[in-house]
């Protein structure tokens, strides 16, 4: 496969899955900040934009953060590239580029979504909700009308990636920048907090029925990054990864590299060096160690089905020089 | 036919003086009889309904190209028309054999002035046509492509006029476009009108990828060559054909940026590492082909790309240079190169040409601007045009100063009556009928690495749904008909 298709089909991937975290996260602080009598002096706005990696565009064009501009800023500003629209746009520019890999009912689906949202500015909940609708579906069709080979696995290597750094993102920030101060710890305030954060990541159910009603920020720890069976764990999403990748095959040196990485960070979730390390370290420090090296698998991809070409060029005195050529960046 | 049993849809009023399917009694020849029957029985209603339902498979397939004109680089499906163009079989035996005839000259045409030249040195053509044009490409000279085949790929315009007699109108020799829509035109006939395309015997279309893909693995020396089709990208106005055409020949549809050249060497950037490419269809224009030796700002093309051609290790379709010999002021000349080359009169004739870099066609242009047709000999796309009969004063004047100041950029026909054909359209007082619309042909062609040229059988058949209009162009508000060549109606009889 061009490496140009299999990067376009993984930003596909990519770009649905992002959009639909966006959607629900704004959903999850929606309902949140509808009980702002309680938390007067929180600002639950702030650390959305951290999330998303949005902060410094918003900064460019707002001067304060307020509920109406960070929901109009995360949803239909297409002039950055965070948020919904925009990642629903490039999602179908990518799928234009690779009609002919992807089903027709894919391609369907995404184009007459990217036709509702061209059409509409508002910024409700309905609009959410279809987001996220959309998005799902659009897993379905990717699942259930499209063959399972290099290209799927492409596809779904750009959803778990994106996944994956999602989960350690809205951990790190739901939760750490939001109570710095460990005596806050299991006062109401947090356990709405937790409460909040597992709905960002549609876990609330998932941990009632494994956990019951009683919050343990132990408890969500655990079940947000070593549980198996949930889908929006790392764990879960690293696996995908690496049966992506095993689907995929290795080629190369640098394919074996990066499949052996995915490999060693699937079984330190698994066994129980995660465990013990959740336990020792801070959390903070644990999941910024999550974080590179989920960063290095990203970099390892891009370099060995992407980016991967090195040349060998005879230069004008007939000696060799190797370089590496760049792929476009979009 | 009687007269009275089609008036009610359809109307002979406007009709060129060759009309396709009516007489110039006004009578519906007998070719076209069943198709009559067919329309008068399913009435207007039943045609729009019919319309509809192939507009939007169209649309639906995605079977569209981008208008440049068009800020917002829109999608536009190209106008079908129901009434089918109907060929039968002496027809176009002429046509082919006429079309296969020129392919031939022409390719021996373009090795002859990259090599020894000896058509000028004869003095059939001037030098100065061939070196002094801008289509002229110096990196070719002395180059050899497979086979000394320069022409792969080609597409030849046709008119009939008053007398009813096929005449060359222009050669695509460099990237004709437009065979994705004879086979999709042919493929919505078949599922929108199954009873009328079963009432003829209808030659195939279908298997023109084979055909194309057949030509281009010939130029490759190896059993299973790679095949790649180079696109600019899907900005382009024809990223649908491209698209099409890789995915029938299941080849791999690269851009620029996929490829490069290591040691002379083409390759494709896979998942899997480098990929050798042996043949390279190419979409786009010479000038944006390789940085290195054309246009040093192209970011679409290949970087190294020439060297590699020239080195024997990749076979490019069709061959750069090819410009040099569609240029519109060389068509004036074809009928000598065919007679130069192959000793043979030309089959199809071609429509009397003034050059502007003759001083006495260019005093009978500048004398005659109403009556003629003037073009740039380099454009396509029906881009720049004048058409004297219906440009306005202040057109006819700017076109005249243009000339005046580079007449060796211009030639000019006169003004040619299209033959015209029934077409489905809205009368400016809102009735819809078929009436006479002006139609050309452009049949597409492939030639292996041997010489041997395949003509397809069939076509496309431009419409100009303007009354009156003469430009045909998709670009310029034109429609698309489906073209049925027959089998010969006796049995036993060879089919090419």
């Amino acid at each position: 496969m061009l490496s140009r298709i299999a990067r376009n089909i993984y930003e596909l991937g990519q770009q649905i899955e992002r959009a639909e975290n966006i959607a629900r996260v704004l959903d999850v602080n929606r309902r949140m900040s509808l009980e702002q009598g309680y938390f007067t002096e929180l600002d639950v706005w702030s650390p959305m934009l951290a999330i998303t990696h949005a902060r410094e565009a918003f900064d460019a064009k707002h001067d304060s953060v307020t509920r109406r501009r960070v929901m109009a800023f995360l949803i239909s500003d297409t002039s950055h590239p965070y948020s919904i629209r925009s990642c629903l746009n490039h999602a179908r520019e990518m799928a234009r580029t690779v009609r002919e890999h992807i089903s027709e009912e894919m391609w369907l689906s995404l184009n007459k979504m990217y036709h509702v949202i061209t059409g509409r500015t508002d910024n409700s909940q309905a609009f959410l909700d279809e987001v996220r609708q959309f998005c799902n579906a659009f897993h379905g069709l990717v699942d259930n009308t499209m063959s399972h080979g290099e290209t799927w696995q492409f596809l779904r290597l750009g959803v778990a990636l994106e996944r994956a750094f999602m989960t350690s993102r809205i951990l790190e920030i739901k939760y750490h920048l939001l109570l710095p101060s460990p005596e806050e710890v299991g006062k109401p305030l947090d356990l709405h907090q937790w409460q909040a954060l597992l709905r960002s990541v549609s876990g609330y159910e998932a941990y009632r029925r494994q956990y019951k009603a009683r919050i343990d920020p132990t408890k969500v720890l655990r079940l947000l990054s070593l549980d198996p069976r949930f889908p929006r764990s790392l764990h879960f999403s690293i696996r995908q990864i690496a049966d992506a990748l095993k689907g995929i095959g290795t080629a190369n040196e640098t394919q074996y590299d990066l499949l052996m990485e995915t490999e060693s960070f699937l079984d330190d979730l698994r066994g129980g060096a995660a465990r013990d390390e959740l336990r020792s370290m801070l959390l903070k420090d644990y999941l910024e160690s999550v974080q590179q090296r989920c960063e290095h698998i990203s970099g390892l991809i891009n370099e060995a089905f992407f980016n991967s070409v090195t040349v060998t060029v005879t230069d004008a005195h007939k000696g060799l020089l190797t370089m590496q050529i760049p792929q476009q960046q979009q | 036919m009687e007269r009275l049993k089609t008036e009610a849809i359809f109307s002979a009023s406007g009709a060129a003086a060759y009309d396709e399917a009516f007489e110039a009694s006004g009578k519906g020849r007998s070719l076209y009889g069943p198709a009559f029957e067919h329309f008068q029985g399913l009435g207007p209603d039943g045609i729009e309904s019919l319309q509809h339902s192939a507009d939007l498979s169209m649309l639906n397939q995605g079977v569209t190209f981008t208008v440049y004109s068009d800020a917002r680089g829109t999608e536009k499906i190209f106008p079908f028309d129901l009434m089918p163009r109907i060929l039968t079989d002496p027809e176009w035996s002429v046509i082919e054999a006429g079309v296969a005839q020129r392919m031939t000259a022409l390719n021996l045409f373009l090795e002859d002035i990259y090599h020894d030249q000896k058509i000028m040195k004869d003095g059939i053509v001037p030098s100065s046509q061939v070196m002094k044009s801008t289509l002229f490409c110096r990196e070719m000279t002395g180059l050899n492509p497979p086979g000394g085949q320069h022409v792969h790929i080609g597409g030849i315009d046709l008119i009939r006029n008053e007398s009813g007699a096929f005449h060359v109108l222009e050669d695509n020799l460099r990237v004709p476009s437009g065979v994705s829509y004879v086979i999709e035109n042919r493929w919505v006939m078949g599922r929108v009108q199954p009873e009328l395309l079963n009432q003829y015997k209808v030659r195939p279309v279908d298997h023109y990828p084979q055909m194309l893909f057949e030509s281009l693995a010939s130029l490759s020396a190896s059993d299973n060559p790679t095949v790649a089709v180079l696109t600019p990208g899907i900005f382009n106005s024809a990223y649908f054909e491209h698209s099409f055409l890789a995915n029938q020949m299941g080849a791999e549809l690269v851009e620029g940026q996929d490829l490069l050249v290591d040691r002379d060497v083409l390759y494709m950037k896979t998942t899997r590492g480098l990929q050798r490419v042996d043949v390279l269809y190419l979409r786009m224009d010479t000038d944006f082909l390789d940085p290195l030796v054309f246009r040093p700002d192209s970011i679409l093309g290949v970087p190294g790309l020439m060297n590699a051609y020239r080195a024997g290790n990749v076979a490019l379709a069709n061959a750069p240079g090819n410009g040099v010999a569609d240029d519109k002021a060389m068509y004036a000349y074809t009928p000598e190169v065919i007679r130069y080359y192959l000793d043979e009169d030309p089959i199809l004739p071609i429509v009397p040409t003034y050059l502007g870099a003759r001083d006495t066609d260019l005093k009978y242009m500048l004398e005659h601007m109403t009556e003629i047709v003037i073009k740039p000999t380099d454009a396509s796309g029906g881009y720049g045009i004048l058409v004297g009969s219906q440009a306005s004063k202040r057109e006819i004047g700017e076109f005249r100063a243009m000339l005046a100041a580079n007449p060796a950029h211009y030639i000019a026909q006169p003004i040619q009556q299209l033959s015209t054909h029934p077409t489905w359209v809205e009368q400016q007082d809102g009735g819809k009928g078929f009436f006479p619309r002006h139609v050309d042909l452009r049949p597409y062609a492939v030639c292996d690495v041997d010489g041997r040229v395949r003509v397809l059988p069939g076509g496309l058949t431009r419409v100009a749904l303007r009354q009156g209009s003469l430009v045909v162009n998709s670009s310029q508000g034109g429609g698309s008909k489906d073209t049925w060549v027959l089998y010969p109606e006796s049995p036993g009889a060879a089919d090419a």
